[in-house]
């Protein structure tokens, strides 16, 4: 703690005038520099490691690190290639996405509807149902897995995806009923009574007012669960019977089991598997940061 | 305020639903809002609930309840090594990974809000967070492999001529190795939210410290960690939650092993009960898992009922 | 607030899209995602093969699980072509290379279970006897004092449970075969001295050992164990009525620790520990190997050549030996590691496909593949396809007991017994970690019964 920690904020614009001024504060924070240039790279030498694998043919990765990859440069699509189709990757990610939507789409309708509820309507032990849905939160998928099981066997749901939708759905929502409901008692009070008292029916209100006002808190959610889902793996051993139906979390693993350690492979489905998560990262990196902020407390 | 228990008190002004001016709402418009959550918590959530606490005390052969059997499950649990194994391998996880995320956290926070690409370096540091634990398994394979043609670290030992070491192969070091993976998927979430809550603090009452004499290091620890505990506490609590949950790392990392260096008490219950049918003792390990996190759920509602939104 | 609102359109825009296709989701595509034919193709191709003999209607489809990948699961896919080919009847293999009991157990609570399971522990074998999981032979209809004539006398002991058939033996290998590169060693050993001192001849941490998976730990416990105290020891050992407190086990262990050690094994104990099995393999046959021994069942050969490295000529590349003797009582016994095959529905199909692994015909597409003995008595020498797989046969044949591997019939509650060898290999006391274990069998057994 050499330096303050307050002057990064406030000081710069007024102290920086002169270039030597400028340079000396550029000397005082090579430190500064120093660590966070190690910070990135800690952060960052194991993904790109990871990338650079996946493109790298299966003898040179036997042979030498990814670190030097500039002494051979050899790149391929073979890796990819081969996961897709012989492994079964491409199926699986079709899979991930036929699990991970309506497990997102589901979870938001239900969540909106009893948060709006929670929030604006008035029933009796209203509270004291919010504080039991609250304390929901904390209950282990684990508790699920046999009387759910069980429960689902005679309608073969655990056959299809419909298990998983259900499961998912069940667990996301004491979650996303807290976490809209806050959201939606912030809304302004006035515009939803003037909506009644203009005869709009309560459903009116919340499709015309409380959801579009709250897109973003919605959007954070959506991103959030659908995360969540993509990345499960544990639920998805326990519902997901059929093995035609595996999302890539399982293909993954399975991956690790059957060849020993092919890396070529291990490195190419690992970073299928990201892809998605990761184009929502760039692309959405406000709503996707919120979301996981917020669904952290899951 | 206790038939309103609304968290008003932190943002008073336009907020706190529920005060329209209508009586009470008709019932077919409750069901339609709140049918579907209702009957999804009862069936999904409530009924396993008790129905995992009647099977913790049941033989469970076959999944059905065939004997009852008081509390011998959970005694069985006591006696089965690779369980109490898990269990001090899970407060291994809870001490030391909520420590170093949350101490890395503030570090990276502290320090990267004095350079202009502070953005950058959270957007860095955050970017794990966005992957499966299964990838995160993958990823770090490669870092720990004992060949130091693929694995990164014994490539570095190489260069400087030790090692190479089994991180993953060594019952007295994996379970370290795991929770490191572990510390490097979560520290961006930790340096976002420290990082949100330092901005939070008003830059005068630093700079009154300041001038009445006050040095960097007292101001760090007198003025910022006691405005940013609050902040820390919830973080730590998630944190926890995160570990007690914890499954995919080991599971797909090492297995358990070597030996059962590296079990957790989901895994256990996964691999060990499951596998066997044992679905009393199963339903015993959640159990337990459920009254581990009885004292996060008092904390949740504590603080929902005291203040809104974190 | 145009982007937030753009994706949620996308998101409905592609669950409209799935929900159209995943409406067809039929419930029993091929494993593995290999591009499945849609299932009303699956019924017309079905239509024009031969008809069944048994009166099973053209296109019925059942599904068979087991915990093969790579060679070995191409080397089954052989035998289910020969079953379509012969019944018009389509097996379809799912490959459950993890948590094989987890899944499977999930599956039949989850009433979904793949018709016919191919398992290689008696343990579970007998938990899914218990719980109702599996079905009788005989509920399938299926005569089965007349298959005992199949076999070789006894062979079909393992797979009865309270003295009634739940499942069949359908292959097996030699767990007594240890593995060494011909072109380093040139005697192969014959004693457990004379491995030492190879070892120490060859030098530089010859043995390679995947001790990652952790049951390649028991393989070698128990054949040690086998040939000092002889199968009757060795089969109470694994039974009810076995004690892992009685210093015979703790000596096994002694025993393998003499060469299971850092000074011999590929990458020392820790190297090892992050070995898997395939990748042990690797370090004695693969393109760059670096080891010259390894401890492993005849089924190594099988995934040596046809998965490591095709270009192995057998015999100079590649071979084995018995595993040494210690002078014990069991020297000239073997011990194997077989797989039972059982119905868990009674479905059309699992009767003809459980009546086709019975059959000669069968077993001998399955020995040609190399891949693994098979016990039907009528599939002779000729069928296998190399002298690898020809001397295993043999060896077994010879032995003068043949004991089951004893891992895979313990109890499937008890502890893993493999976890406890990676502690014993790793320096930790073994009398105290058989303390532990033997409380753990005898508890499992307990519940079992």
């Amino acid at each position: 703690m050499s330096t303050d920690i307050v002057a990064a904020q406030a000081a710069p614009r007024t102290s920086d005038r002169t270039l030597s001024a400028r340079i000396v504060r550029g000397l005082n924070k090579t430190p500064i520099h120093i660590a966070l240039g190690v910070v990135a790279l800690i952060w960052l030498a194991p993904t790109i490691g990871l990338l650079i694998t996946s493109f790298r043919p299966r003898e040179d990765i036997a042979s030498s690190g990814w670190w030097e990859v500039l002494s051979t440069l050899r790149f391929t699509f073979d890796n990819y290639a081969d996961v897709i189709g012989a492994q079964g990757m491409g199926r699986s990610f079709l899979n991930s996405i036929i699990i991970s939507v309506p497990s997102t789409l589901l979870p938001l309708i239900v969540c909106s509807l009893a948060a709006y509820a929670f929030s604006w309507l008035r029933f009796r032990f209203r509270d004291t149902l919010f504080l039991i849905v609250v304390a929901l939160m904390m209950v282990p998928v684990q508790m699920g897995f046999i009387p759910l099981v069980q429960m689902f066997a005679p309608f073969g749901l655990t056959r299809g995806f419909v298990a998983i939708w259900l499961a998912h759905t069940a667990f996301a929502l004491p979650f996303g009923i807290f976490l809209l409901r806050n959201f939606f008692i912030t809304l302004p009070r006035d515009l939803i009574e003037a909506a009644r008292i203009d005869g709009a029916s309560v459903f009116g209100t919340f499709r015309m007012i409380v959801v579009p006002l709250s897109v973003p808190a919605i959007a954070a959610y959506g991103i959030f669960q659908f995360l969540w889902v993509w990345n499960d793996l544990l639920m998805s051993l326990i519902f997901v019977q059929t093995n035609a139906n595996y999302p890539m979390t399982i293909q993954v693993t399975t991956l690790l089991g059957t060849y020993g350690t092919e890396w070529n492979l291990l490195a190419a489905a690992a970073f299928l598997l990201m892809a998605v998560p990761l184009a929502v990262f760039f692309s959405l990196q406000r709503y996707f940061v919120q979301g996981l902020l917020a669904g952290s407390v899951k | 305020m206790t038939a309103n228990p609304q968290p008003i008190q932190a943002t008073p002004a336009p907020r706190g639903g529920g005060k329209l001016a209508v009586e009470r709402d008709k019932p077919a418009t409750l069901l339609l809002f709140l049918g579907p959550a209702v009957v999804l918590l009862l069936v999904f959530l409530v009924y396993p609930v008790i129905y995992t606490l009647r099977m913790s005390v049941d033989r469970g052969l076959g999944g059905n309840f065939s004997r009852f059997v008081g509390l011998d499950n959970y005694a069985s649990l006591l006696r089965t090594p690779s369980f109490v194994h898990s269990i001090e391998n899970n407060v291994l996880w809870i001490i030391f990974y909520v420590t170093f995320v949350i101490i890395l956290g503030l570090i990276i926070a502290v320090i990267a809000m004095r350079v202009s690409y502070e953005a950058i370096i959270k957007a860095i540091v955050f970017l794990p967070m966005a992957i499966a634990a299964t990838a995160l398994g993958v990823i770090w394979a490669f870092v720990y492999a004992y060949d130091s043609n693929i694995g990164l670290l014994n490539a570095l030992l190489a260069a400087i001529n030790v090692g190479p070491i089994a991180w993953l192969g060594d019952s007295s070091i994996a379970n370290s190795a795991l929770i490191a993976v572990g510390v490097w998927g979560s520290t961006g979430f930790a340096t976002v939210i420290l990082s949100a809550a330092l901005k939070g603090i008003p830059t005068e009452i630093i700079e009154a410290a300041r001038t009445d004499g006050a040095n960097e290091f007292q101001i760090f620890w007198r003025i910022i960690l006691p405005m940013v505990s609050l902040p820390i506490s919830v973080l730590a609590v998630t944190l926890i939650v995160n570990v007690i949950k914890l499954f995919d790392i080991p599971y797909v990392m090492t297995n358990g092993g070597p030996g059962d260096s590296t079990r957790v008490i989901a895994f256990e219950l996964y691999k060990q009960d499951l596998s066997a049918g044992q679905y009393g003792k199963a339903a015993a390990v959640a159990v337990v898992m459920l009254v581990i996190l009885i004292p996060v759920m008092i904390f949740n509602i504590r603080r929902f009922r005291s203040e809104a939104v974190v | 607030m145009a982007g937030p609102r753009r994706v949620l359109t996308l998101i409905a825009g592609a669950a409209l899209f799935v929900s159209a296709c995943g409406g067809a989701a039929s419930p029993s595509p091929s494993s593995g995602g290999a591009a499945s034919a849609p299932a009303s193709a699956g019924e017309s191709t079905g239509a024009s093969a031969p008809a069944a003999s048994s009166g099973v209607p053209a296109g019925t489809k059942i599904t068979v699980t087991s915990l093969w990948g790579g060679s070995e699961q191409e080397a089954f896919q052989k035998v289910l072509d020969a079953f379509k080919a012969k019944t018009g009847i389509e097996a379809t293999y799912q490959a459950q290379r993890t948590d094989y009991a987890t899944v499977l157990q999930n599956k039949i609570q989850g009433g979904n279970p793949p018709d016919v399971a191919i398992m290689p522990g008696l343990g579970f074998l007998r938990q899914f006897a218990a719980s109702g999981g599996i079905k009788k032979i005989s509920d399938l209809g299926i005569d089965t004092t007349a298959l005992e004539s199949n076999y070789p006398p006894g062979l079909l002991d393992p797979g009865k449970v309270n003295g009634e058939l739940y499942g069949l033996m359908v292959k097996f290998n030699s767990k007594s075969t240890f593995w060494y590169a011909p072109s380093k060693v040139s005697t192969p050993p014959k004693t457990w001295d004379d491995l030492k001192s190879t070892l120490d001849s060859l030098g530089g941490q010859p043995l390679a050992v995947g001790a990652k998976d952790s049951w390649t730990l028991t393989d070698w416990f128990e054949e040690i164990y086998l040939r000092q105290n002889g199968a009757d020891a060795y089969k109470k050992l694994f039974s009810k009525d076995g004690d892992w407190t009685d210093g015979t086990a703790a000596k096994a262990i002694q025993t393998m620790l003499e060469v299971v050690n850092d000074k011999y094994v590929t990458g020392g104990i820790k190297g090892a520990l992050n070995t898997a099995f395939t990748d042990a393999i690797g370090q004695i046959y693969g393109k760059n190997a670096k080891s010259s021994l390894f401890y492993e069942g005849g089924f190594v050969g099988g995934i040596a050549t046809g998965q490591i490295n095709k270009d192995l000529k057998i015999p100079s590349d590649i071979d084995w030996f018995d595993f040494p003797s210690l002078g014990g009582a069991g020297d000239g016994a073997a011990e194997i590691g077989g797989d039972e095959i059982a119905a868990l529905t009674t479905n059309p199909g699992v009767k003809e496909f459980i009546q086709f692994m019975t059959d000669p015909e069968s077993g001998t597409t399955w020995a040609k593949t190399g891949a693994i003995i098979s016990p039907i008595k009528a599939v002779g020498q000729d069928a296998y396809p190399n002298d690898l797989a020809k001397k295993e046969a043999a060896q077994v044949a010879g032995a003068s007991a043949v004991v089951y591997d004893g891992s895979d019939t313990l109890p499937a509650g008890a502890p893993d017994m493999g976890a406890m060898l990676q502690k014993a290999i790793q320096g930790q006391d073994p009398t105290g970690l058989l303390k532990d274990f033997n409380d753990g069998v005898k508890s499992a057994w307990e519940s079992e019964s």
